[in-house]
């Protein structure tokens, strides 16, 4: 625990040395990158120690009491030291990366306050997993809702950015406040703040704070319809701020509704019914909506909904195959989510790191201005292949292993008869109508992007500088290989998460998932060695072969010219066509006429159906309840005052 | 061992041989001699002794695709029960790892088809990620519906020696269903009549073969080696279930199975003569065609199995 707190300490200290040094720009980004970086490493050794401690591992518990007050308590088990590793991981990276990346010297204050709140995000993120009773939970929740907001807003000039904090804002208190009612039911019934008396509450009372705290946790998460928020926030925020968001920022959602779950002890299928529904709508809709973007990284913040969907229909089909009594299915639902919040939380960090690259050098976020990057930005370009075909769940990358063990767990529990089999076929054709339209969506991105010839001249003569930008990358995707290749040390990490839930499933059929890991592995390795066998033939075939160079076949037309080609809103037409009722696409496209034309535009637009119910669905109403609620506040003081005694004598006679 | 490796070999070298039916069916119907029935040798002989030509505008991914899309189409092969022999390696959850990797090469051949900044090969390549995307559901749910009649995850739990006879015997008619839709499945995921057209002269109205438009020498000769082992792969799985039976003698079950294997190929070739190919915005339909069909035999299935 010492090592936890050092750690946390190195990465606060490194927030207020940046306050300090800002008059110092490069001293202060580099002190400020360092004390971050180096705190995540200690936070990392020290989850990844505590991961590595055999048997049967108990938690480690601190407590302090605050005056009386309140108790901070935290406690670290193998669910928290699970979301830690992400966290820290990410963090890290992400620091190093924004040594590079915060290169406006002329604002050294923003800069500044930009390392203080990320500093703030990082540190309360960790507090977040470790806490061990709400009001630490709050604390430590709103901290990071606070910094976060901050860290969005960072660069308030634009309109945009200012709706988009203000969205967020919004959203994560709303969130937080059913958080809140959740934890008040609780609280009613338990009489304690500690969250280990939880599970002494009646079973009707659970399903109501569950629920209450899945809309808390879900909005913060960016689970379909309460993700309204994110879109906007990602592109608001600078990208190394992006990364550390939507790779672990929005997982804290998904730990609270796994900690929630843990602690409320409740074997409803009805709980993993929600869980499940709720994955489906955010896996899908989320890709859709990915795919009719135009804007690189709000393409990548929709994407991040869909794997957030991902990881709770493992979650889901985890708590329906608990409460159905199948071990197997249970466990593979459960690891398979975790690690897939492990694997999202690396490649979706490494996605918003490219995507930061391309936006530095263009200066364009907007992936039909772009294209034929992969030419002068190899780093880059390479390593966002890898994350593109990782985040698809291809195999022999990281994204497979995940998906993998959702796959199988699904297929446990597909035994005819019951409400089981049918979430489990639910989950298997949706997994598997996500992987195709992740596929259709990031080849898209790819080939738009980082493909073909420079589509306008801010993507012309670009080149990749910044080590501390690349190399951050490089590990990334090393990373993604590392998983996807040898899973089974992270399939055990996940299962000691796992093993955290108190389902009493720690110990037992660990030489299934063992087996399982070995056979992707095994799998990897034959895919590899056929490659190389290609590799090596394709080779003899090419000596001593004349290969000269050409354009491209135009099919038969003489002046072809970049604007020709295939744009991605043309790319993801035809499937977006098939999803309409759930994705309205509009188009503008004023008709040529005459035989000397003007100039034509076309300009198309995907609605998302939550943002657009959102206005009439609950603003509206709520504005015209308070309308109507305007005449109590009057603003005189005496009246005030007369409300809070009232109040205070009503609660004497009713409490 | 040896027997796998030796039906794993065997497969590669014939299949070549079988697409070459479809055109020699196709040339009947059309009352012409067609190509001798060895051209595809004969065009991958050519090719790979050819050097290349590249475009300016691509990068290594074009050299790559090819070799994954080649690369994801044997190793699916080393999976597969060839004539319902034990294939080279099984295990549970196999299944998912072929059709994964075959996503694999299918993610590389379209990025290939985007490095060349070619519009028609965008087009093509748009194609292509979105028919697959309503047979991977197809696919996955067939598997769904073999994994309750089997209970195994495994391609050699259903396709090895007698096991597609035991999954008739467990679901019986409502598999002919399955038949017909894994033959749709089969049509769109290797790009035949009426989803796209091999033989078509027009660039626009192409899938498969406009994104390798920019392809040449042996680069092309390993993508067309890839789609006669694909097309090998799915002929096999729809194969085995219209012949289930095993007489226990390696080179009858080979030999009956060449048979099987020339039925589906023909029934491939006559389907391409005999209707036109659908106007791109009516494909999806037909892909779904599939998955309502599937989704229907397990419906009954689960009855049957009550």
């Amino acid at each position: 625990m010492e090592l936890f707190f050092l750690s946390l300490l190195l990465i606060f200290s490194g927030g207020a040395l940046a306050l300090i040094l800002q008059r110092f720009f490069t001293p202060m980004k580099a002190a400020a990158a360092l004390f971050i970086a180096a705190g995540c490493l200690l936070g990392l050794i020290h989850a990844g120690l505590w991961m590595a401690r055999s048997g049967e591992a108990a938690a480690t518990v601190y407590s302090i009491e605050y005056l009386n007050a309140f108790t901070l308590a935290f406690r670290i088990d193998g669910l928290s030291a699970f979301f830690l590793i992400a966290i820290h991981f990410v963090s890290m990276l992400a620091a190093v990366y924004s040594f590079h990346y915060m290169d406006h010297a002329e604002k050294p204050l923003a800069t500044a306050v930009n390392y203080f709140f990320f500093s703030l995000l990082v540190g309360s993120m960790a507090l977040v997993v470790a806490a061990d009773n709400m009001i630490t939970f709050m604390l430590a929740w709103e901290i990071m809702s606070l910094s976060s907001f901050f860290l969005v807003i960072h660069n308030p000039d634009a309109a945009e950015n200012r709706r988009a904090a203000y969205l967020y804002f919004v959203f994560s208190h709303v969130g937080a406040l059913f958080i809140l009612a959740a934890f008040g039911v609780m609280y009613g019934h338990a009489g304690s703040f500690a969250f280990a008396d939880m599970s002494a509450i009646p079973d009707s009372v659970k399903i109501l704070a569950f629920i209450f705290a899945f809309i808390g946790f879900g909005s913060k998460a960016g689970v379909f319809p309460f993700h309204v928020w994110l879109p906007h926030a990602h592109p608001a925020a600078p990208s190394h701020i992006s990364a550390v968001m939507s790779g672990v920022m929005i997982k804290t959602g998904i730990y609270g509704i796994l900690r929630i779950y843990a602690l409320l002890d409740c074997q409803r299928p009805l709980l993993g019914e929600i869980v499940l529904i709720a994955g489906i709508l955010s896996g899908v809709l989320g890709v859709v909506y990915a795919l009719g973007q135009h804007d690189i990284k709000r393409m990548l913040a929709y994407c991040s909904v869909e794997n957030i969907g991902i990881i709770l229909m493992g979650i889901g089909i985890g708590m329906i195959g608990a409460a159905a009594g199948k071990p197997m299915m249970a466990m593979l639902g459960f690891a398979g989510g975790l690690l897939h919040v492990l694997n999202h939380s690396i490649f979706k960090s490494l996605l918003f790191m490219g995507a930061g690259m391309v936006l530095r050098k263009t200066g364009r976020r907007t992936m039909d201005a772009l294209g034929g990057l992969m030419k002068n930005m190899k780093v880059t370009g390479t390593t966002f292949l890898v994350g593109s075909v990782a985040i698809s769940g291809l195999p022999p990358l990281n994204g497979f292993v995940s998906e993998f063990l959702i796959y199988i767990s699904g297929f446990s529990g597909a035994a005819p008869g019951g409400r089981a089999f049918v979430s489990c076929l639910a989950v298997i054709v949706s997994l598997a109508v996500i992987g195709g339209l992740a596929l259709a969506l990031f080849t898209k991105v790819m080939g738009v992007v980082f493909q073909g010839e420079p589509r306008t001249e801010a993507a012309q003569g670009v080149n990749e500088t910044g080590a501390a930008m690349r190399f951050p990358m490089m590990i990334l995707a090393g990373a993604c290989l590392a998983i996807g290749l040898f899973p089974v040390g992270f399939v055990m990490m996940a299962m000691k998460g796992v093993s955290a839930l108190g389902l009493g499933y720690d110990g037992s059929g660990m030489d299934v998932f063992i087996q399982l890991s070995a056979n992707i592995t095994r799998g990897g390795a034959v895919f590899f060695i056929v490659f190389f066998t290609i590799l090596a033939m394709r080779t003899v075939l090419y000596r001593d072969k004349t290969v000269s160079m050409g354009g491209t076949w135009g099919c038969g037309f003489t002046r072809p010219t970049p604007r020709m080609q295939y744009t991605a809103s043309s790319y993801a037409g035809s499937i977006l066509e098939f999803f309409r009722p759930v994705a309205p696409l509009h188009e503008t496209h004023p008709p040529i006429r005459g035989r000397f034309p003007d100039r034509t535009h076309y300009h198309s637009h995907v609605d998302d159906i939550a943002e657009k119910g959102m206005t009439p669905g609950v603003v509206r109403p709520v504005l015209f309840l308070f309308d109507k609620l305007r005449w109590i506040q009057h603003g005189d003081i005496h009246l005030y005052i007369g409300y809070i005694l009232l109040a205070i004598v009503a609660l004497l006679f009713f409490v | 061992m040896i027997k796998p490796i030796l039906f794993w070999l065997l497969a590669m070298l014939t299949a070549p041989f079988f697409s070459a039916v479809i055109l020699k069916v196709k040339a009947f119907f059309g009352g012409k001699k067609g190509p001798p029935i060895l051209i595809n040798y004969y065009t991958l002989f050519k090719l790979f002794q050819k050097g290349s030509v590249y475009s300016h505008s691509t990068t290594f991914i074009f050299k790559m695709g090819p070799m994954i899309s080649l690369g994801a189409a044997v190793t699916a092969l080393l999976f597969l029960p060839i004539a319902g022999q034990p294939p080279m390696f099984s295990w549970h959850g196999d299944v998912i790892l072929v059709l994964y990797l075959l996503g694999l090469g299918r993610f590389f051949t379209i990025a290939a088809a985007m490095d060349t900044a070619s519009p028609f090969e965008g087009m093509g390549a748009a194609r292509e990620a979105y028919f697959p995307i309503i047979c991977e559901a197809t696919l996955f749910l067939t598997l769904i519906l073999f994994f309750m009649l089997s209970g195994e995850l495994r391609l050699s739990a259903y396709f090895f020696g007698n096991e597609p006879l035991q999954l008739w015997r467990a679901a019986g008619a409502p598999l002919l269903f399955v038949v017909i839709a894994l033959f749709i499945v089969l049509l769109t995921e290797n790009t035949r009549v009426p989803v796209d057209d091999p033989a078509t002269h027009l660039e626009l109205t192409m899938i498969h073969e406009v994104m390798v438009l920019d392809h040449s020498g042996p680069d092309l000769g390993m993508i067309e080696l890839g789609s006669y082992l694909k097309l090998f792969f799915y002929s096999t799985i729809v194969a085995r279930l219209i012949w289930p039976y095993d007489m226990g003698n390696a080179f009858v079950d080979g030999a009956l199975f060449a048979v099987a294997m020339l039925a589906v190929y023909g029934v491939v070739g006559v389907t391409e003569s005999v209707m036109a190919r659908y106007r791109m915005d009516k494909v999806p339909k037909f892909v779904l065609t599939s998955f309502a069909l599937v989704f229907f035999a397990t419906i009954i299935t689960l009855e049957f199995m009550k």
